[in-house]
């Protein structure tokens, strides 16, 4: 290629760039959905339930309690556990009701007498169920009273003699290992898919509007008339629309990094890592698809006569790249080398890898990074074949 | 100057297996310094025959040579020679006008300053003052002619390709368009200009080739076509020549 043929293909990525800077939609899809509002919107939703799930026992948390000065050991046991008992409001159950408090403790006016007559002592607990923050702070304060509970009831057998080990008869204990384990799959596995996502939207209009809008708009005739080979065009088209796609990866991996920079999880944390150092390398190793995901867009919206054409075929495509994210949740595929060398997929199982800390095999990496090029390559032919013919024209 | 020697190509149909003939020995001549009109009516093979010239398509057979080029052989040497515009103008609606000759302008690889001159005088030649910084969304049909007839001659081009570029137009903007063709024409130009409306052919050419049902069948001087039809009025000549089927 000579540099006036190089010239040529940058004169027609230029142009469509620019020409596609100045449609909204375009823009919006590129740059702003694709790679900020979409991680956002599933990440954060994703991060936002774990949060409600999961209970954190060191939180400081006001209980309104009724009666509390009938009950200082309790009130002291609860100050303990990181619980602050403040009087309860007259209308606590309406402010129940609404929303404003979570939970409310009453402490019956019987409470100390039967205490010390060693005769169960009634506590209510007022919840909301219908309220999700409710029944999480209801599980917590539960907890610890059936804790406080337990300990007064081993005293009460230790003062008669009795061995408390004697009323347990099973000992359970429960261990949690699918909750966090599964929920952390799906997370490990997002990277990838929001990376895969936002490139696709970053391409698909650029795509389908230098190659099928082209044609329909009637503008492809007057173009190949001009003193360039239709690779050329082509390749210029390619550059185009891979920039915008290369832009959406490297979005949303700003974008992902702020968002658990700023949102910051414990529990995540634990199980993977989101740090700048495994999003840049998860960057990286996804950046190859970037020449794939273009030469797949440029290539179907070339087989096509129209922009509504190419959308319907995109859309349906769009299946693909989310399709390693549901089937490596119901099916646990080996990294084996064969695996490594499918465009997506490959990346799927790398960039899990990288959330989840786990060591990279670096004929993984080659793999991968060969797989995707070549396949990346191939399209890119087979769309360059597509526009030598004279149904282009038609 | 172009040459077309017993060009044909065929189609295969959308539906079926069968091939369709658009054009078959297609032989016509277009000299320098002249206007042809390329006379026939619709799906008579204008399209085809201009696209072949224009080296978008391949002949199945025969040849075509533009400027002392071959189509066939060295497709980029006639596309630097032609200046090519489609029946529909085709010009970037998001681009202005200014911004859609310029794309052209630098894909032919004229020199900026040159560009920037040659876009000068067409603003002036085609009367585009008013809208040529405007985007082309919603540009009138005739507004997208001249953008289009702009690009097709930015880069100056010997030789000049037309299908149906009246299409749409005003009577006021058609007249200017005659006065273009012909003066384009009287500078040494060859034009080539296909059109099915026979007043617009008969005000303009010089040299008239008749096509219908995918071949030329009558190439002649308008007087030299009076004279082998025996009729005074094109029309019925158009009619004699075609066999009346058209």
């Amino acid at each position: 290629m000579t540099v006036s043929d190089f010239q040529r293909v940058l004169t027609v990525s230029v142009k469509e760039i620019k020409d596609n800077l100045r449609d909204r939609q375009t823009v919006f899809y590129a740059l702003l959905f694709g790679p900020l509002l979409m991680p956002l919107l599933i990440a954060g939703s994703l991060i936002g339930s774990m949060k409600q799930l999961t209970i954190n026992f060191d939180q400081v948390t006001e209980l309104p309690v009724i009666n509390h000065a009938s009950a200082p050991n309790l009130v002291q046991f609860l100050r303990s556990h990181n619980i602050d008992v403040v009087d309860a409001p007259e209308d606590y159950r309406t402010q129940l009701r609404d929303g404003d408090i979570q939970l409310v403790l009453e402490i019956k006016e019987n409470y100390a007498g039967n205490l010390r007559r060693a005769l169960p002592a009634p506590l209510t607990l007022y919840l909301n169920e219908s309220d999700r923050d409710s029944s999480r702070a209801a599980r917590r304060i539960n907890a610890l009273l059936s804790r406080y509970g337990q300990t007064l009831t081993q005293l009460r057998m230790q003062v008669r003699g009795l061995d408390p080990t004697v009323f347990s008869s099973v000992a359970i204990t429960e261990t949690d290992i699918s909750a966090e384990g599964a929920s952390g799959q799906i997370l490990a596995s997002l990277l990838p898919f929001l990376y895969i996502i936002s490139m696709v939207m970053g391409g698909f209009y650029l795509a389908i509007d230098t190659t099928a809008g082209e044609r329909e708009r009637l503008s492809l005739e007057p173009l190949l008339s001009l003193p360039i080979q239709r690779w050329q065009l082509l390749l210029g088209k390619y550059l185009a629309t891979l920039l915008f796609v290369g832009m959406s990866l490297v979005l949303t991996a700003l974008a992902i990094f702020l968002l658990f920079r700023f949102f910051p999880s414990e529990t995540l944390d634990s199980l993977l890592r989101f740090d700048g150092l495994a999003i840049g390398h998860a960057l990286l190793l996804a950046s190859p698809l970037a020449f794939f995901i273009t030469g797949l867009l440029i290539t179907v919206a070339t087989l096509t006569r129209s922009t509504k054409e190419a959308q319907t075929w995109l859309g349906l495509l769009m299946v693909i790249p989310m399709a390693p994210f549901f089937i490596l949740q119901f099916v646990s595929i080996k990294s084996a080398a064969v695996i490594m060398a499918i465009p997506m997929l490959s990346q799927y199982k790398l960039l899990e890898k990288v959330a989840r800390n786990d060591p990279i095999d670096n004929l993984h990496v080659v793999l991968s990074v060969g797989g995707t090029l070549m396949g990346a390559l191939l399209l890119l032919l087979v769309a360059m074949r597509l526009y030598q013919q004279d149904r282009m024209l038609r | 100057m172009i040459t077309a020697e017993r060009l044909g190509k065929s189609f295969k149909a959308r539906q079926s297996a069968q091939s369709v003939k658009a054009i078959d020995a297609v032989t016509f001549h277009a000299a320098d310094g002249q206007v042809t009109g390329l006379l026939g009516p619709n799906g008579a093979g204008k399209s085809t025959t201009l696209r072949i010239l224009a080296t978008l398509m391949k002949p199945d057979t025969g040849r075509a040579v533009i400027d002392g080029f071959d189509a066939m052989a060295d497709p980029l040497a006639v596309r630097r020679s032609i200046g090519f515009m489609p029946h529909e103008a085709g010009i970037y609606p998001r681009l202005t006008a200014r911004e859609n000759i310029q794309y052209y302008a630098n894909l032919c690889a004229v020199p900026k300053a040159t560009a920037k001159l040659r876009i000068t005088e067409l603003i002036d030649m085609l009367d585009m003052g008013a809208f040529i910084d405007r985007q082309a969304t919603g540009f009138s049909q005739g507004q997208k002619t001249k953008v289009a007839l702009a690009r097709a001659l930015v880069h100056q081009p010997q030789t000049l390709m037309l299908d149906e570029p009246t299409n749409g137009l005003d009577v006021i903007a058609t007249r200017g368009l005659r006065d273009i063709i012909r003066k384009l024409a009287a500078q040494g130009h060859c034009v080539l200009f296909s059109s099915h409306i026979m007043q617009e052919v008969a005000a303009l050419c010089d040299h008239i080739a008749i096509i219908a049902h995918g071949t030329i069948v009558m190439a002649d001087t308008v007087d030299g076509i009076r004279q082998q039809t025996g009729s005074q009025d094109l029309e019925d000549a158009f009619v004699v020549a075609t066999g009346g089927v058209v």
